[in-house]
C-alpha cells in the first residue's frame, strides 16, 4: 500500500472529480460563447480543426479571405446574409437594436 | 356574406383528419358549415368522427356546427367530393378540402371568400400550398397539349413570399378550392369521368368553358401534406394517375393545342447563365402563356462566336417541353434572340433579330446581318436610335423586355442587418463596363466608418486575367471611410435575388452603358429606391419620379475587352453627383421610400415579362396580317 488511508485517497479522487467538473463547466461556458458569437463557418471551422481535420478554405466577405477563383459557389440568400451579418457583430458590441430604414 | 360550405373528404389515416380539423376549427369558420366525408374508412376515422359530431360545440365550428357524411366504401375522390356537394346548403359556396392540410392562417376563408366575389366572373379560388417543410408546393398549375401532364407553378422553391395578390391561372389542384355557387349551378360536380387525378383541371377548364375565371388568391398559404391521405402504393397511383391522364387527353388535348393563335421559332441561348439565356427563359414562359406556341433551338454552338454545345435540360419543365418540341425545317416566322453576328442562323421564312447592345452604336456585322432580316427588334429607344445611326435599313422595332412581379415584389421576404445599418446594395460583373472602382472609392469617401451605413457588393467574376482582390487594393480604400462588404462569385438561385435587394435599402448601379439592365428592374419591382446612370437602355423605365438618375458628365470611348464596342462610346457617370445622390437618399430616406414604392407599382403595371409577351404577340399579329 501507499501508506495514505482510505479516507484520505477517497478525498483525493472527490478534489479530482471537482476539478474535472469545474473544468468541464468552463468549457461549456466557453463553448456556449463560441456558438453564440461565432458565424456559422466559423463553428464549421472550429469543429473540424478540433476533429483533427484541414480547416476550410476561407473566403466570403472581405478580399483578404478571398481565393481569387473564377469559379461560382452555389448559396442560398438567408443563410449568406445570415453568415454576413454575424460576421459584421463584434463580440462585444451591444444587443442589436431593430430593422434598418424602417423596412 | 354568402355562406360557405366545407367539404373535407377523408379516407382512413384519421391522424390526419384529426390534426385538419383541430388547426381548421382555430380559425375564423364565420359563414360556413363544415361537413366531413368520410370515404368509406376502415381504421378508426368513423368512430372518431360519430363521437366528435355528437360531442362538438357548436359555437367552435360556427353556426352549422360540424357534420358527417358517411359512405360505405371508398367512392374515390371525385365521388366522395360529390357526395358532399349534393348535401351542402344548396345556396352555398363549397370549399372543397383535403383532410392533409394545416390551417395556420386565421382568416384564410375569409379571404378565400373575399378573393371570389371580387369578380362575377371568378368562378374558382385556389391558394398557394406549401409543404410542412416550408417548401411551396403549388401557385396554381397549367398543362401543355404536347405532354398532357399537369404542372404546379413555384414546385418546392424556398417560400420567400413569391406568387402574392391576385392572378389568373390555367387551373389550381383541389387539394383546397373555393367554388362559388353559380359555378356550381352552371356545371355541376366534378366530372365523373376520373376517379381521382385530372380532375381538378378538367373542372376549371369547364368552368372556363362556362365564362368563369379561375383564379390563385396568393394571400392565402395553406400547409399541405401532399399525399399524406393516399401514401403507400405507389403502384396503384401511378396506374390511377394514367388512367385518368388518358381520358384528360382524350377530352382536352385537341382544345387544349387549338388555343394556340401564333407559332414561332425562337432561335437563342436558354441554359447558359447570361443576361440572353435569362431573359429567354422568361420570354419564352410568358409567350406561351399569350398562346404563342414557340419551338426553342440553340442558336450557337460549334462554328458560331460562342461554341460550346448546350446543356440539354433546363430544369423547367415548360421550357424543356417546349426544346423538345419539334421544328419545321422553314417555319413561317422565325425570331434569333442574341448578338447581332448570330442573326445569320435565322432559319425562318420571315426573319426577325432581336438585339440588344451596352454603347451608343452597333457593330458592322451586325448592321450588315441585321439588314438581311425581314425586321429588327431591340429593347429599348436607346438602342433603335444606335442601329439607325449604325446604319440599318431594316424597319425596327422597340421590344421591351420585363421582370417577374410574383418574384420581385415589396413583400418578398427579406434577411436585413439585425445591427440596423443602411445598407447600399450593388450587383455587378467586375468589368470596364459596370466600373465598380468609381463606387467603391466614392462611397468609401463620402460616408465614414463611424456611420451606420454600409455598402455590399455583389461581385462575379469569370475572367481569369482579372485580379479583383488585386483591383480593390490599389484602391487604398480608407479603413476610415464608407463600409463596404462583398459577395463574390456567389452564385444564388434566381428566383432568391428578391429576397437580396429586399434585405438592402437602396440598389446602386453605376455603369457606363446597359442594354437593359435586369437588376436594376429587379430592384426597383421590389421596392428599392435606385441609383443608376443616366445613360443607356434603362431610360426606358428609370426616371426621377421613381428613382435617382445618375447623371453623366459626358460621353467617352468605350474601352473595353469586349470587341463589340470598339469605335463606340458610352457614358462618363459624374462621381460629385453619385456623392451627392448616396448621402440624399442616405439623408431623406422618406423621400427615397417614397420613390421607391412608385417604382414597385410602375414595374408592375408598366413592364411584366407578360406586358413584353403581349407586345410581342401583337407584333406577330400585324405579321400575319
Amino acid at each position: 500500500m501507499d501508506g495514505h488511508s482510505d479516507a484520505e485517497r477517497i478525498a483525493h479522487l472527490e478534489g479530482r472529480v471537482a476539478a474535472l467538473e469545474g473544468a468541464l463547466k468552463e468549457r461549456s461556458r466557453v463553448l456556449r460563447l463560441l456558438q453564440s458569437q461565432l458565424c456559422r463557418r466559423d463553428l464549421i471551422l472550429f469543429s473540424r480543426i478540433e476533429a483533427g481535420l484541414p480547416p476550410l478554405p476561407f473566403g466570403d466577405f472581405e478580399p483578404a479571405f478571398w481565393s481569387e477563383t473564377v469559379a461560382l459557389a452555389p448559396s442560398d440568400v438567408e443563410e449568406t446574409l445570415t453568415d454576413l451579418w454575424r460576421s459584421l457583430k463584434s463580440v462585444a458590441a451591444p444587443p442589436a437594436g431593430g430593422g434598418a430604414g424602417g423596412r | 356574406m354568402r355562406k360557405a360550405s366545407l367539404i373535407i373528404l377523408a379516407w382512413n389515416r384519421w391522424e390526419l383528419t384529426a390534426r385538419c380539423l383541430d388547426t381548421l376549427r382555430r380559425t375564423d369558420l364565420e359563414g360556413a358549415e363544415v361537413l366531413v366525408v368520410d370515404n368509406g374508412s376502415t381504421d378508426e376515422t368513423p368512430c372518431r368522427l360519430a363521437g366528435l359530431e355528437a360531442a362538438t360545440d357548436p359555437a367552435g365550428w360556427g353556426p352549422a356546427g360540424l357534420r358527417v357524411v358517411t359512405l360505405p366504401r371508398n367512392v374515390g375522390f371525385v365521388r366522395g367530393n360529390n357526395a358532399g356537394i349534393a348535401v351542402a346548403d344548396p345556396a352555398a359556396d363549397i370549399v372543397l378540402l383535403n383532410n392533409d392540410l394545416e390551417f395556420l392562417q386565421r382568416d384564410w376563408l375569409q379571404r378565400l371568400r373575399r378573393c371570389a366575389h371580387s369578380a362575377p366572373d371568378i368562378g374558382v379560388v385556389g391558394c398557394r400550398l406549401v409543404l410542412p417543410s416550408g417548401s411551396l408546393l403549388h401557385a396554381g398549375t397549367y398543362i401543355l397539349p404536347d405532354t398532357v401532364w399537369g404542372q404546379q407553378i413555384g414546385s418546392l422553391e424556398k417560400d420567400i413570399g413569391q406568387y402574392p395578390g391576385v392572378y389568373d391561372v390555367e387551373g389550381i389542384v383541389f387539394a383546397c378550392a373555393y367554388l362559388k355557387r353559380e359555378l356550381i349551378d352552371a356545371i355541376g360536380g366534378l366530372a365523373l369521368d376520373f376517379e381521382s387525378y385530372f380532375e381538378d383541371t378538367d373542372y376549371c377548364l369547364r368552368a372556363r368553358e362556362a365564362g368563369f375565371r379561375t383564379v390563385l388568391c396568393g394571400d392565402v398559404t395553406l400547409v399541405h401534406d401532399e399525399h399524406g391521405s393516399t401514401r403507400g402504393d405507389d403502384g396503384a397511383l401511378m396506374r390511377l394517375f394514367q388512367g385518368s391522364r388518358q381520358i384528360f387527353r382524350k377530352k382536352w388535348g385537341a382544345k387544349l393545342e387549338a388555343r394556340y393563335r401564333h407559332r414561332l421559332l425562337w432561335q437563342s441561348i436558354m441554359n447558359f447563365p447570361s443576361g440572353y439565356a435569362m431573359s429567354c427563359r422568361e420570354l419564352l414562359k410568358a409567350l406561351e402563356d399569350e398562346r404563342v406556341k414557340t419551338v426553342y433551338r440553340y442558336v450557337y454552338g460549334p462554328g458560331t462566336v460562342f461554341s460550346p454545345s448546350e446543356p440539354e435540360q433546363s430544369g423547367d419543365y415548360r421550357l424543356n417541353v417546349i426544346s423538345a418540341r419539334r421544328s419545321p425545317r422553314r417555319p413561317a416566322v422565325a425570331v434569333v434572340y442574341g448578338q447581332g453576328d448570330i442573326f445569320a442562323r435565322n432559319r425562318g421564312r420571315y426573319k426577325i433579330g432581336y438585339t440588344m447592345l451596352e454603347v451608343d452604336g452597333f457593330p458592322r456585322d451586325w448592321v450588315r446581318q441585321a439588314n438581311r432580316m425581314d425586321e429588327v427588334w431591340v429593347p429599348s429607344a436607346f438602342n433603335r436610335d444606335g442601329f439607325l445611326r449604325s446604319g440599318l435599313e431594316r424597319p425596327i422595332h422597340v421590344m421591351p423586355l420585363g421582370v417577374d412581379v410574383r418574384y420581385f415584389h415589396p413583400g418578398i421576404v427579406s434577411y436585413p442587418n439585425p445591427a440596423g445599418e443602411y445598407l447600399f446594395f450593388s450587383s455587378f460583373e467586375w468589368g470596364e463596363r459596370k466600373e465598380p472602382w468609381l463606387l467603391l472609392k466614392t462611397f468609401n469617401d463620402e460616408f465614414s466608418a463611424s456611420e451606420p451605413v454600409r455598402l455590399l457588393c455583389k461581385i462575379i467574376n469569370r475572367d481569369p486575367e482579372v485580379r479583383v482582390k488585386e483591383e480593390i487594393r490599389r484602391l487604398c480604400l480608407k479603413p476610415s471611410g464608407g463600409k463596404i462588404s462583398y459577395l463574390f462569385n456567389l452564385e444564388f438561385p434566381h428566383y432568391q435575388l428578391g429576397s437580396l435587394y429586399r434585405s438592402a435599402d437602396c440598389f446602386v448601379g453605376v455603369s457606363r452603358g446597359e442594354g437593359w439592365n435586369m437588376p436594376l428592374m429587379e430592384a426597383m419591382a421590389c421596392g428599392l429606391p435606385t441609383i443608376a446612370t443616366d445613360w443607356g437602355a434603362h431610360t426606358e423605365f428609370l426616371h426621377p419620379g421613381i428613382g435617382y438618375p445618375l447623371a453623366v458628365r459626358r460621353t467617352v470611348p468605350a474601352i473595353a475587352k469586349c470587341p463589340y464596342y470598339t469605335g463606340f462610346s458610352w457614358a462618363d457617370p459624374d462621381p460629385d453627383h453619385l456623392r451627392h445622390l448616396l448621402r440624399e437618399v442616405y439623408e431623406d430616406r422618406e423621400e427615397a421610400r417614397r420613390r421607391g414604392q412608385a417604382a414597385a407599382r410602375e414595374m408592375a403595371e408598366k413592364w411584366t415579362w407578360q406586358r413584353a409577351a403581349q407586345r410581342i404577340r401583337a407584333r406577330l399579329e400585324a405579321i400575319a396580317g
